[in-house]
């Protein structure tokens, strides 16, 4: 112990016994813990809607235009991120600012949608007590948004990290970035599921 | 027991031109999901066939953007292990299309186990009374 | 915590002791936090006790302590009663040994066994404990925040527990402590895949390894439905959804305003769901404990170590097809009890085998029997007893008789505390030496020995006696029920043991800190035991290892013949 210990030494080391980085490996475990989470809430959403005696069509009760909308907002913003991730895989500065900039965007225009969505339902004095099909609906849109917001909160947090030269020479940026982006993809993923789901089923 | 790290990244080099590709795909694909819902289908087809394209949008997304097609086999296997350990909440599923098949009545049930397993249909119709009471949650 | 490494790296006294990164540290934050959350509960049952023993009468010393609504005149109100109960066991559970065996040994002794320098997500470490301390206290103040703590037992079965204003904070605090666990259980995974010492093949891991391996996975992957779960009723507490909530309820004599149309059946296959995997969350980490104590003190290597590994890991496996053999009566379908029927029974098989294992070591061994070896000796017995008296209760037919009387209570109560913690207790005695390079006092040691085991048996005994004799549980007046009474008896045994049991936790209390600045010193490797974790120095600096260990053997190479020593270090090439 002759030098001072620094505990993040271990996090870039890509000499694992897997050949998988620490970073990568743990995100993914994570991402297997949300699997486990939205399962739940799935099965739930399954065994609510089949133990009911009377279930709405989405696209009755719901704004699917708006959805789709968001759709296309969400599935854009998958390809700006992983875009971004291959500006740095180049360690090009300007190239994943752009893109991870345009990410960023992109989800607060899905919050942003969402948020009308929501609007419009609340003035007609729709909630989440309102029946089971809402309780869900609110529930699931509601903890996707959450995650959403966590996902901004990450990107923007990568986004000034990129201002810095200094993490550009870090080999464990480009790590975070596949990272966030490997987040991203999953919060995507949820929603091509949530969508059909709750709107068109 | 370890080494090998040479590997580094570049099994996943990014390729802008698959991104644009799969990007296209996706946007088809969600309005092909859109458009089946406008043509009002029977409840069973609709499901089905939701479901289909959005299974076919996910393996997209994971496979080529989150990188998992020519990924480390141990993901593979943690992915694996989790997809396992969810398909066990297919039991409370099962258990509820059960229930649900109770509430319609005891002479639904009779009529869904016709002869033949009459053992099975009498222990069905018999866990319809014991059910009678709304509320099967117990507790002091 | 404890002993001063003064001088090297300007770290300050905070970042050294309290938001420290070092694993060693916060496994004794772990340790000391989940003590003393283990000693909380234990209060709130001693008050329990009291009411079932002596139903309507004063509790002595404490009762005017409590406000008036909780315990007028001194007698506990059944409100209170019924929070006690809830909180003893989310308590117990969540803030107690899981913390404990996983957060503390866990945290201490796996990157040391594995020969890594750290966690591989240190600052993720600490945060998992610094989410853990706030949820902890968070479900504590809920005693004293308007509408008291939650009430309707730790497993919170809607649409009881809905109505009830004391749920809201224990859900949040579940909340944030599956979160604590999920932090916890990413980090031991990626810790243990990706950082073990050159030559540490997964074959030459220790079995405490192996359990910690396979119990992280439990809970990555149960504990969030549990979140999701609670997710759930916690709208439907705070926005008023009906996910639990039957159409057209009365509570009390009014109709609920809520919609209706959920489903309470739904919460008990999520909540058992995790509680079940948990039940192994429970138990794996202190079998290990046990092998690694059983192996060192019997000097010869462990009867069937990979046997042990294969069943632990079925254990893991099945404990997901389990769960609702704790539904048999709340029914759920019937054919669907079957299945679970055969999946209870399937798993006895490999928890069997792995008794059968620790027993088999025993066999041709020069024993040792210090203080350690007594409660891994002791958990084989106590376990065993809880193990078999779960049989009936996986059964269906004899479930249905058994399933709300104090049988189960007894049973759950053999398996956790004369099993999981009796084992815990002798991981303290065990790794002491290692955490402060002293050693806890033999004499002290014997009589908490002695006296825990003989009172948990005197407490969990007539438990079994009182529910074969029918007696229900969840009662807050057991003479209320005259079927009650002809075992009314065994209850104040049952509250006097409780007693005793708490007198005799003194010793290992003093002896803990006494021996922390006091105890015999001891030197690096004091049980002259094979594994990684006494290959540094106790205890370990910053760092663990001086160079990266190289590991060239398994875990429990004893009494090699043809050599010195009987033991052979994993790390000695020859």
């Amino acid at each position: 112990m002759s030098q001072t210990y620094n505990p993040t030494a271990f996090m870039n080391n890509a000499d694992t016994h897997s050949g998988v980085t620490n970073a990568k490996l743990g995100v993914w475990l994570f991402l297997a813990s949300e699997i486990m989470l939205f399962a739940t809430l799935f099965t739930s959403y399954i065994v609510l809607r089949m133990a009911s005696s009377s279930w709405p069509w989405g696209w009755d009760v719901l704004n699917v235009p708006l959805a789709t909308l968001n759709t296309v907002i969400l599935i854009t913003s998958s390809v700006t991120i992983v875009m971004a991730y291959a500006k740095a895989y180049d360690k090009d500065k300007a190239g994943f600012q752009k893109w991870m900039a345009a990410t960023i965007l992109l989800s607060l225009g899905f919050l942003v949608v969402k948020a009308f969505e929501y609007g419009a339902e609340f003035k007609l004095g729709i909630g989440p007590h309102t029946s089971v099909f809402y309780a869900i609906y609110f529930t699931m849109t509601g903890l996707h948004g959450i995650h959403i917001l966590g996902g901004i909160a990450v990107n923007a947090g990568l986004l000034y990290m990129s201002s810095v030269t200094e993490h550009w020479e870090n080999p464990l940026f480009l790590g975070r970035v596949e990272g966030a982006g490997l987040y991203w993809h999953f919060v995507d993923i949820v929603w091509i599921f949530l969508f059909p789901a709750l709107y068109l089923l | 027991m370890s080494k090998n790290n040479d590997s580094r990244h570049d099994e996943h080099r990014p390729d802008v031109g698959l991104y644009v590709k799969v990007f296209l795909a996706l946007m088809v694909l969600t309005l092909i999901t859109v458009a089946i819902s406008k043509i009002h289908l029977p409840r069973p087809q609709a499901i089905a066939l939701g479901l289909f394209v959005a299974l076919i949008k996910a393996s997209l997304v994971g496979a080529l953007f989150m990188h998992l097609w020519g990924e480390n086999k141990l993901i593979h296997k943690a992915l694996f292990i989790t997809v396992g350990f969810g398909a066990v909440l297919i039991l409370p599923i099962i258990d509820f299309v059960m229930v649900s098949r109770r509430i319609t009545s005891p002479a639904d049930v009779a009529a869904q186990h016709p002869g033949g397993h009459g053992g099975h249909a009498e222990a069905v119709s018999e866990s319809v009374k014991l059910d009678a009471p709304a509320v099967p949650a117990k507790g002091h | 915590m404890a002993h001063d490494n003064h001088g090297h790296h300007e770290l300050s006294f905070t970042e050294r002791y309290v938001f420290s990164v070092d694993h060693k540290v916060i496994g004794l934050q772990y340790l000391i936090t989940s003590f003393l959350f283990l000693l909380v509960g234990f209060a709130l049952m001693g008050l329990m006790r009291w009411q079932l023993a002596f139903p309507g009468s004063p509790i002595p010393f404490f009762g005017h302590l409590f406000p008036a609504d909780l315990a007028p005149n001194g007698v506990m109100s059944g409100e209170f009663y019924n929070s006690l109960g809830a909180m003893h066991g989310t308590i117990m559970v969540f803030l107690g040994v899981v913390p404990l065996a996983v957060g503390a040994y866990g945290n201490y002794v796996l990157p040391l066994q594995i020969g890594a320098p750290d966690m591989a997500f240190p600052r993720m470490n600490m945060m998992s404990y610094w989410t853990y301390l706030p949820g902890g206290l968070l479900m504590l103040s809920s005693f004293l925040m308007p509408g008291g703590a939650a009430q309707s037992g730790w497993t919170s079965y809607p649409p009881l527990s809905i109505i009830n204003p004391g749920q809201t904070v224990w859900l949040l605090s579940m909340v944030i402590l599956i979160t604590s666990s999920l932090l916890g259980a990413i980090n031991f995974l990626v810790t243990t895949i990706n950082m073990r010492a050159p030559g540490m093949s997964l074959w030459r891991m220790p079995v405490f390894c192996w359990a910690q391996f396979v119990t992280s996975v439990l809970l990555l992957l149960a504990f969030p439905p549990l979140e999701a779960a609670s997710v759930l009723q916690l709208m439907d507490r705070v926005f008023h959804t009906s996910f639990y909530l039957p159409k057209d309820l009365v509570i009390l004599g009014k109709a609920y305003a809520g919609s209706g149309g959920g489903q309470p059946l739904l919460w008990q296959h999520l909540f058992w769901f995790l509680a079940h995997p948990e039940v192994y969350v429970l138990v794996l980490p202190p079998m290990g404990i046990v092998a690694e104590i059983i192996a060192n003190n019997t000097r010869k290597p462990l009867h069937g170590y990979k046997t042990m590994v294969f069943s632990m890991i079925a254990i893991g496996v099945m404990s997901f097809m389990v769960w609702a053999h704790h539904m048999f009566i709340s029914g759920m379908s019937a054919s669907l009890s079957n299945f679970f029927l055969v999946t209870t029974m399937i798993i006895s098989v490999p928890s069997v085998a792995l008794m059968t294992c620790l027993v088999f070591s025993l066999k041709g061994g020069s024993i040792r029997f210090n203080v350690p070896m007594l409660f891994a000796l002791a958990f084989i017995p106590l376990f065993a007893i809880g193990g078999l008296t779960g049989l009936p209760l996986g059964l269906t037919v004899t479930d249905i008789y058994l399933h709300d009387t104090y049988y189960v209570i007894g049973h759950f109560h053999f398996v956790v505390v004369s099993g999981s913690i009796i084992a815990l207790m002798g991981g303290t005695y065990y790794w002491f030496p290692k955490w402060y390079g002293r050693k806890m006092n033999d004499k002290l040691g014997l009589i908490h020995f002695w006296g825990s085991v003989i009172t948990m048996c005197g407490i969990f005994g007539p438990m079994l006696f009182m529910g074969l004799g029918g007696a229900s549980r969840r009662l807050y007046d057991p003479t209320a029920q005259l079927h009650n009474l002809p075992v009314q008896g065994w209850n104040v045994v049952a509250t006097y043991s409780a007693y005793l049991l708490a007198l005799f936790q003194i010793p290992f209390i003093y002896n803990f800190f006494n021996s922390m600045w006091r105890g015999e010193k001891t030197p690096e490797n004091p049980w002259q035991a094979t594994t990684l974790e006494w290959a540094c120095p106790s205890p370990p600096p910053h760092g663990n290892f001086e160079k990266t260990p190289t590991v060239y053997r398994g875990p429990y190479e004893y009494s090699v013949p043809g050599r010195k020593t009987d033991f052979w270090m994993q790390t000695d090439k020859n």
